[in-house]
């Protein structure tokens, strides 16, 4: 069965996580991505791991084994002025061209949205930037770090009360990449479906600072609406809403509506504290959070995590555990659903990978084959772009590809 | 050609609280007709927590609803009613998109199940985006967005060096599992144009949460471990951080990705001698030593501000940010150029900033049309324009409590 995007064909100049993330979900369901990477060591996520043994290896990179299956990878060295007329023809019949190289570098590299569409009226552009491609900022330098900042998300996370001394906390791994990648996709593909009914293609420009405020969530209403700012410093006006250690581990408690707490002191055998005033609501345990934590926290130690998620969801109440990798993979709920994927790699060999969050009725995602090796199918698409044997063999000398 | 991409687009909105809503607010953006289906007897979350203008509450001066529902429009129908249903079917029978994040099987027990809604609009595309999915043995469980940021495995991944597993700061999982659910909407929109198919999509938000953690994933799956909680450092890079600046819990961001870098933040901190620094001279040396250096870091943050400490390193070509709170966002003078916010009057809360699209399009301009509605806001028009009702069959209605 074909892919929900089969037939569409895209290119992606991706370094690390935003485009490379975009064009991984349009080829999981079926578009045809050609990844151009430099000829001098290709995409920096192949040098970021996790790797086998701990042993770098440019084909061994956990980071990039993901974030690029089912593409076919190519070598183009952009910088070099002979490759902008190979780089033209492969422009030429694809749909979507995304890309996060720094608004700085987008010239000489040629990606120029008019240059391009006189060749393709109908391609589709996505520029994955920092800080977009105008304003005073558009030039920074940034890092997934620094965009996180940028985005206010950092700022949000923290110990709580009493912890001023140590800094905002970003979200593990590389998120601003992740989430800027995910809603460039959506909008590209809203590009796509806006040329499919007969428009012509454009460009899209991408913030990733905006998109990150965007899922700020309280953000910048608590200043447009209440003139404050939310600090990790402050307490969180609900509870219980935390994190708590088992005997084995850490469980997240989580009451919401005022019904999950009565269940909740119901697990918990009504004990006599419960029934204090200022535990009555969840505004006014989120103002004695403090002293509700260390009751409840006693409580709770006695328990494995998997016993007490089970006995809470039993009732209907959310809590979750603090998962590890090792309790994801050997989740029999994920494993029904068949969310893990073992996929065979010649260089990395058979590893289990995340495949997609979503099982669709008609157009299932697939993982076809492997992220590529650098330059794996250079013959391939060059051939395939008419080029002879001798042409890439001159280009190969002169280190374009 | 103006028209926004999704023009003439429908969706119906059963979504809730803030994952479903702010998938839907995406095709709102795109240009998309979002109907959402709200109740008075059991109102979103969203329209009922704080922030609200003067801290004077209501339905519909709460910034969390009028945040992450602009450009949709609302109907409200009592969905216990069964004649409610009926429009609901009848609303569907003339739209694209059918999303809700309920938990699973809550559509199948109010009649509106895909099985059903095929049967009235066969080329439906109907997305269901529970936080454990439709199916697989605890299908059943229930879930919010806090949760899923301890049960994806970011917890346990993020934290500070020896410390406890900690939270994001936000409901994680609620965006994103929207986001990738409004992901593979437009994927099967795409298809539906080509094929004329429509189809049903189970999103798991655990599952969706999962998707950001490949590196912790893959860790375990080649070596049975994964990494250490270590804060804001990063083991490719260093320094790595955020650090304290001139003023009350002010702190500033920054990273140095390579040995130039390194040297000219030496320079720039007027310290040029310590790039020679055997404890400095490779990244391996730096980590090696990263409590040092990130002391010696600070000295020079905490004596400027952090636009100053940015100014400066950014001059120097090294990726720096102020760690910006809501104030900062909001008076920030560059999303401010770009016209990120937008301020639309609102009956209740008059005009406010609001943050934007993170996208511009050269040729299909996508732009917020309407604030977000006020409870009911648009039930007469949707049920005589869409659903086709007259004036006396809606006045019937409301008189028998089925619009509330």
């Amino acid at each position: 069965m074909p892919g929900a995007l089969s037939g569409f064909r895209i290119i992606e100049c991706g370094e690390m996580v935003s485009a490379a993330y975009a064009s991984k979900l349009m080829a999981d369901m079926g578009a045809e991505v050609i990844k151009i990477e430099s000829p001098h060591g290709g995409d920096a996520a192949r040098q970021r791991g996790p790797f086998p043994g701990g042993e770098p290896h440019a084909e061994k990179s956990g980071l990039y084994l993901f974030l690029n299956t089912n593409k076919r990878g190519i070598t183009l060295d952009l910088e070099q002025p002979q490759s902008q007329e190979v780089f033209q023809r492969l422009v030429k019949d694809a749909d979507l061209l995304i890309h996060n190289v720094h608004p700085k570098h987008m010239p000489t590299l040629g990606l120029d949205y008019d240059h391009l569409a006189a060749m393709n009226p109908g391609l589709v552009m996505t520029s994955i930037t920092p800080f977009g491609l105008r304003g005073p900022h558009t030039e920074y330098e940034a890092s997934d770090l620094t965009l996180w900042n940028a985005g206010g998300l950092c700022f949000l996370n923290g110990g709580g009360p009493g912890t001023d001394h140590l800094p905002p906390l970003k979200a593990f791994g590389q998120q601003s990449g992740f989430t800027a990648g995910v809603h460039a996709a959506v909008a590209s593909l809203g590009a796509l479906f806006a040329r499919l009914r007969g428009g012509m293609g454009q460009h899209v420009e991408f913030s990733v600072q905006e998109c990150l405020m965007g899922i700020s969530e309280f953000g910048t209403m608590m200043a447009a609406y209440a003139g404050m700012a939310v600090t990790r410093l402050g307490h969180k006006p609900i509870q219980p809403l935390d994190l708590l250690e088992c005997k084995d581990g850490w469980i997240f408690i989580c009451c919401v509506e005022e019904h999950h707490w009565h269940s909740f002191v119901d697990l918990m055998d009504n004990p006599e504290w419960a029934a204090e005033p200022i535990f009555e609501d969840r505004l006014k345990r989120g103002e004695s959070w403090d002293a509700l934590k260390l009751l409840i926290q006693d409580w709770v130690k006695d328990f494995t995590v998997q016993d007490l998620y089970l006995k809470a969801q039993a009732r209907r109440i959310p809590f979750a555990p603090v998962s590890t990798m090792g309790y994801l993979l050997n989740s029999e709920h994920l494993n029904a659903r068949g969310f893990f994927v073992q996929l065979d790699h010649p260089e990395a060999g058979s590893l289990t990978y995340p495949g997609a969050p979503h099982i669709c009725s008609e157009t299932p995602w697939e993982l076809r084959r492997p992220a590529p090796c650098l330059g794996q199918h250079n013959t391939e698409v060059y051939t395939e772009l008419g080029m002879t044997a001798q042409d890439l063999a001159t280009l190969q000398r002169a280190g374009t590809v | 050609m103006s028209q926004p991409p999704l023009d003439g687009i429908r969706v119906v909105d059963f979504c809730w609280a803030w994952a479903g809503p702010y998938g839907t607010l995406q095709m709102a953006h795109l240009g998309a007709d979002v109907i959402r289906i709200e109740s008075a007897k059991r109102l979103c979350p969203s329209r009922l927590i704080p922030p609200w203008p003067d801290n004077e509450s209501g339905v519909n001066r709460a910034g969390y609803f009028n945040q992450y529902n602009q450009g949709k429009r609302s109907l409200t129908l009592d969905l216990k009613a069964p004649e409610a249903i009926d429009i609901a079917k009848t609303l569907v029978s003339k739209s694209d998109i059918v999303m809700n994040n309920f938990a699973s099987g809550v559509m199948e027990k109010l009649g509106v199940g895909y099985d059903v809604l095929r049967r009235i609009k066969s080329d439906i595309i109907m997305v269901s985006l529970p936080g454990y999915g439709t199916s697989g043995p605890e299908k059943d469980f229930v879930s919010y967005g806090p949760p899923q940021v301890a049960q994806s495995g970011l917890s346990a991944l993020t934290g500070y060096v020896g410390g406890p597993p900690m939270m994001a700061g936000f409901s994680y999982g609620d965006p994103n599992g929207g986001i990738h659910a409004t992901f593979a909407v437009m994927a099967a929109l795409l298809h539906r144009e080509k094929t004329g198919q429509g189809q049903y999509i189970d999103l798991s938000q655990w599952e969706a949460a999962i998707m950001l953690l490949p590196e912790a994933v893959m860790d375990y799956s080649m070596n049975g471990t994964q990494p250490e909680r270590m804060g804001n450092r990063d083991p490719h890079m260093a320094p790595h951080g955020v650090f304290r600046s001139k003023g009350d819990d002010r702190w500033v961001s920054l990273s140095v990705r390579d040995e130039a870098e390194w040297q000219r933040l030496c320079e720039v901190m007027g310290q040029p001698e310590l790039s020679s620094d055997a404890r400095f001279a490779s990244l391996a040396a730096r980590k090696e030593n990263e409590a040092a250096l990130e002391e010696i870091v600070t000295a020079w943050t905490q004596a400027c501000t952090a636009d100053e400490a940015t100014q400066a390193l950014q001059n120097a070509g090294i990726p720096a940010y102020p760690s910006l709170d809501a104030i900062d966002m909001i008076d920030n003078p560059h999303v401010g150029a770009r016209d990120y916010f937008v301020e639309l009057e609102h009956p209740e809360v008059g005009t406010r900033r609001h943050m934007g699209i993170p996208w511009t399009m050269s040729r299909t301009p996508c732009e917020i049309r309407r604030p977000a509605p006020c409870l009911g806001q648009d039930t007469d028009a949707v049920l005589t324009d869409i659903v086709g009702l007259s004036q006396d069959e809606i006045a019937a209605l409301r008189e028998r409590d089925v619009l509330t």
